[in-house]
């Protein structure tokens, strides 16, 4: 598969603004002190979710990291929910128990955002599990870094998913850096796909900054998997122009400004904008309408968040456990 | 550096087989691992052969470096401006060329062997297939491979001898709508596809193909080549190629447009192309080189290919090192310590 | 109809029942499909199940968990074996951060029902990883919880009400008592979460004892009767809920408490059962509560050094004794 309908082309890039609008409001709102906790920005790693995602259906299952709202937008997340999550309001995706490293929608099939690193992978097997025994056709995909790739469970899991051919993609997103160190100082590999053949499973290289890129071997993975062929790994090279959390992107000790600036070049979005209007899918006009249409839902959705109500004190032991039953909680 | 220094470099490409037709097809994964082991034998190899200066490319990895490591070999890294993508083996084959290497091993698939071919043109190549479709570049070990670049870059063997020069398919393309004309080349063939994007670079879709040359139609190829190796087989070796347009109506044949996947093709037109003889052929899609989607041309573009005999000068392993036997070039005349 | 069955058979039982019951059921774990479990707990269920619903699984504690996990909040009922329970050490990320706090932290979006199944306890020269009593640190996570039962009907309740809970349950099986014969009634039933059982019911101390430890303190309260010392016999079943209501009641009676358990005394489950009946029934007391528990130290693995590692009838009834001393009020 190498055409894209024109929809599919647009859907890519829709996909990839709102992650963007949503994180540097998100990085905005941060930077003024009104959200609690930590933000792990997903700015620059916005084909990877998107062309993932536009592959998947809201039944097709995804789990993901601590760098997660682009995962969860990508998979269908709606704004309002997302950001009153991030402000801790009762009103978001957890009813603000969750927060911006754990936020999450069954709905779309987004089995959450993780703290743990590499955790997230185990669950998408599980998922992928369920998936085979129903033997409905969905499938299920976790997005990793190259740091979690060195972790326990994303072995284990990978191995899992290959014995017992699960219909499950691991997506691993190489931005080069395990929060504030190099990968070269954390594996002697340079390619974590080079792994894939230690599974047993197909894995693949795409450039992390080209959707279209992304999106053509997921569509070819998750064909894969609905027809029984089991797991594959692809390994998006990508890059965060953010620190690991906060805003800050230039004047950091552990990577050069030089190479922010260089991987800012290959901009995914702005980038395929360019070929876009060069391949006439759209005009100039077009694709800024698209910026100016989400950024009036990003309002709104602030607005909607700040005047959200905060959880009661009352919610603090709601849902330790089913609700018919809070035993254990109350003592 | 001199040139009197006999100078084999070693050009490793770190993206080849990797792409997504592991996916699509039966292709391999080659590891870095695997292309480490080959630099290895090959510095070894070359060594061996007498080779005293061993110039190894750039590579985003640093591949040839970590086949470097820890062997005592005259071994000197190129610097070069990375860019983690194609550019930096056609940057490695610039430098080589200026530091007068006498051969360069290279270590890839067919859209590796081009790169280098577009940073030196008739480069004195041995190429080693580590990449998808393997039509250009030859399945030979390491060990040989840098014993016969030790051998050619020593004038032990004379390049003349050994090696043929390949050919080139010269595309230049006209398009009047972006008001730009430009010339690539490629080593093995170059196709049109009905796509607008350079995406995951291979086509694995038979339906997009709208039309291919193929300078090396050998009927054992897979890729794109296949195609017109299938209907109107050309050697690597004779002049000129063919020409293919797809569509309905006339043949149909059975085609490996990746490795262990087969498709079936139908052929609208099939013709051979003289050397030197351009043909001129529609635009209107992306232009794939050697199997990779590489350049958007407009419907209104003409794209002119030429088969030239001007590619890179790709030595024989086998026959150098058995040149080398007959001359007796491997045994040891020195009196060895108790013996 | 009630037949004599060994605490396997039970267990082996509920699974199977619950099984037939729901197609949402299924199992996975180290050697438990094909070759029925090391402890023979899963025997048979693959050949009736097939492997679909019996699932071998590499020997990736972590990842069976998380298949768990995943499979649960997709709407399955899994049942995942860990061998040893020493290996939820390896899986702790997953049952703590993951299985237990899911529903929490999504809102309350998502359910677990989750069976965890584990083998406990020691008494088989298995020594410091193979023999462990770990339930004090799953009791301490919001979002679990945990049962240990101790004669084979208890089992065949408590396992299907694991396996029927939509949060996620840790069913702690001891290894000692895997051959141990009770009544057991052949048609399905449930023994609810978070109700103790009263073993033996006495007037003069209460004995709170769970898993193995709930035979041996029955034993010592039989002992003790023919001195005339009449004690109530408590098994908790649950430990997490812990049925602390039917423990003060008891503590209410007879003014004073004993707590046994496998695991080391300090920070162990004993401590939190002895600060309930405290806060609960402080003014009832006539002695503090005591503690007969494993000293604190690996578990040996000679059987000589794990006899004395173990509490055992004599050091029951020599805890009891010792707050009978005590003068009451």
């Amino acid at each position: 598969m190498t055409q894209f309908d024109r929809d599919v082309q647009l859907d890519l890039h829709r996909r990839m603004v709102r992650i963007r609008l949503f994180e540097e409001a998100a990085g905005q709102l941060d930077e003024a002190a009104k959200l609690p906790g930590f933000l792990h920005l997903y700015v620059g790693q916005e084909a990877v979710a998107s062309g993932v995602c536009a592959a998947l259906t809201d039944d097709d299952q995804i789990t993901s990291n601590h760098r997660g709202h682009g995962h969860l937008v990508a998979k269908g997340g709606q704004f309002n929910q997302m950001m009153a999550e991030l402000m801790g309001k009762s009103t978001g995706y957890c009813k603000g128990k969750g927060g911006s490293m754990h936020i999450s929608s069954l709905d779309v099939g987004m089995l959450g955002a993780n703290g743990i690193v590499g955790a997230g992978s185990t669950i998408a097997v599980g998922a992928g599990f369920a998936n085979k025994y129903r033997n409905n056709g969905h499938v299920s995909a976790t997005f990793f870094g190259d740091g979690a790739s060195n972790i326990g469970a994303l072995h284990e899991a990978a191995n899992m998913a290959a014995a017992l051919q699960l219909p499950t993609l691991f997506i691993c997103e190489n931005n080069e850096y395990g929060e504030f160190t190099p990968r070269d100082q954390t594996m002697a590999i340079t390619d974590i796909v080079d792994r894939a053949a230690g599974y047993g499973i197909p894995g693949v290289i795409v450039d992390g900054m080209d959707v279209v890129a992304v999106h053509e071997a997921a569509v070819e993975a998750v064909d894969r998997a609905r027809r029984g062929d089991g797991p594959s790994l692809i390994e998006a090279k990508t890059y965060r122009f953010y620190n690991h959390h906060g805003v800050q992107n230039l004047g950091l000790k552990y990577r050069t400004d030089d190479e922010v600036e260089q991987w800012k070049q290959r901009d995914p979005i702005f980038t395929y904008e360019d070929r876009l209007i060069a391949a006439d899918t759209a005009t100039r006009d077009d694709v800024d309408a698209v910026w100016e249409e989400l950024r009036a839902d990003i309002a709104a959705a602030i607005e909607f968040a700040e005047s959200s109500p905060a959880p009661e004190a009352d919610q603090l032991l709601v849902d330790v456990y089913t609700s018919t039953d809070t035993a254990g909680v109350a003592r | 550096m001199p040139s009197d220094v006999s100078t084999v470099g070693v050009i490793v490409n770190p993206h080849a087989g990797k792409d997504v037709r592991r996916l699509t097809s039966g292709a391999s994964h080659v590891p870095d691992a695997t292309k480490i082991g080959i630099v290895r034998r090959v510095i070894a190899g070359a060594v061996e052969a007498g080779a005293q200066r061993i110039l190894l490319g750039a590579d985003r990895s640093g591949l040839a470096l970590q086949a470097a490591s820890g062997l005592d070999a005259p071994t000197a890294a190129l610097d070069g401006p990375l860019t983690s993508s194609h550019l930096d083996s056609v940057t490695a084959a610039r430098e080589m060329w200026k530091e007068d290497a006498d051969v360069v091993v290279v270590l890839g698939g067919d859209g590796t062997c081009r790169d280098v071919a577009a940073g030196w043109p008739n480069a004195p190549m041995i190429p080693i297939s580590t990449g998808t479709n393997n039509v250009f570049p030859c399945a030979v070990d390491g060990t040989s491979a840098g014993v016969a670049a030790g051998l050619v870059a020593t004038q032990a063997v004379a390049c003349g001898d050994v090696a043929i020069e390949a050919k080139r398919l010269v595309v230049s393309v006209d398009d009047t709508d972006a008001d730009t004309t430009a010339t690539e080349s490629a080593l093995v063939d170059v196709a049109l596809v009905d796509a607008r994007f350079v995406g995951a670079r291979a086509v694995t879709d038979p339906r997009t193909i709208v039309w291919v040359v193929a300078a090396i139609a050998e009927p054992t190829a897979t890729g794109l080549a296949a195609i017109a190796g299938r209907v109107e087989p050309v050697g690597r070796n004779e002049p000129g190629g063919v020409v293919v347009r797809t569509g309905a109506g006339g043949r149909r044949v059975r085609v490996p447009l990746a490795p262990g996947t087969f498709t079936t093709l139908g052929i609208e037109s099939v013709e051979t192309l003289a050397a030197s003889t351009p043909v001129v052929l529609p635009g209107g899609g992306m232009l794939a080189f050697d199997g990779e989607r590489t350049k958007a041309v407009s419907a209104s573009a003409s794209i002119s290919v030429s088969i030239e005999p001007s590619g890179p000068q790709v030595i024989d392993v086998d026959r150098t090192l058995a040149i080398a036997a007959a001359q007796s070039r491997f045994d040891v005349t020195e009196v060895a310590d108790g013996h | 109809m009630s037949r004599r069955l060994a605490y396997v058979q039970a267990f082996n039982e509920a699974v199977r029942q619950e099984m037939d019951n729901d197609p949402d059921v299924f199992c996975a774990g180290e050697d438990i499909g094909a070759f029925g479990g090391v402890f023979g707990t899963f025997t048979g269920l693959q050949k009736e199940f097939g492997v679909e619903r019996v699932v071998d699984t590499p020997i990736s504690e972590q990842a069976i968990i998380g298949l768990g996990v995943g499979a649960a909040v997709s709407g399955l009922r899994p049942i995942v074996d860990i061998m040893f329970m020493d290996f939820i050490c390896v899986a702790f990320d997953q049952i703590v951060n993951q299985a237990a706090k899911i529903k929490y932290m999504f809102g309350g979006a998502a359910t677990v029902p989750l069976t965890i199944t584990t083998g406990g306890g020691g008494g088989l020269s298995a020594a410091g990883q193979h023999s462990q009593s770990l339930e004090a640190l799953l009791c301490h996570i919001p979002g679990l919880k945990v049962v240990h039962p101790s004669n084979p009907y208890d089992m065949k309740g408590l396992m299907a009400a694991c396996i029927r809970e939509d949060n996620p349950t840790v069913m702690i099986k001891h290894k000692r008592l895997l051959g141990m014969k009770g009544e057991v009634p052949e048609d399905p039933y449930v023994v609810p979460l978070g109700t103790a059982n009263v073993v033996r019911e006495g007037t003069d101390a209460t004995v709170v004892a769970w898993g193995r430890m709930a035979n041996e303190a029955a034993d010592a309260a039989e002992q003790l009767h023919n001195d005339g010392i009449s004690v109530e016999v408590i098994d908790p079943r649950t430990l997490q809920p812990l049925d602390t209501e039917t423990i003060t009641e008891s503590a209410h009676k007879t003014n004073r408490v004993v707590v046994v358990h496998e695991a080391v005394r300090f920070g162990g489950l004993g401590a939190e059962v002895a600060a309930q009946v405290q806060e609960h029934a402080f003014d009832y007391l006539d002695a503090p509560v005591a503690r007969v528990a494993a000293p604190f130290s690996p578990v040996p693995f000679s059987p000589a050094l794990e006899r004395h590692y173990l509490p055992d009838v004599d050091r029951i009834s020599a805890a009891i004794r010792g707050a009978l001393e005590r003068p009451g009020a």
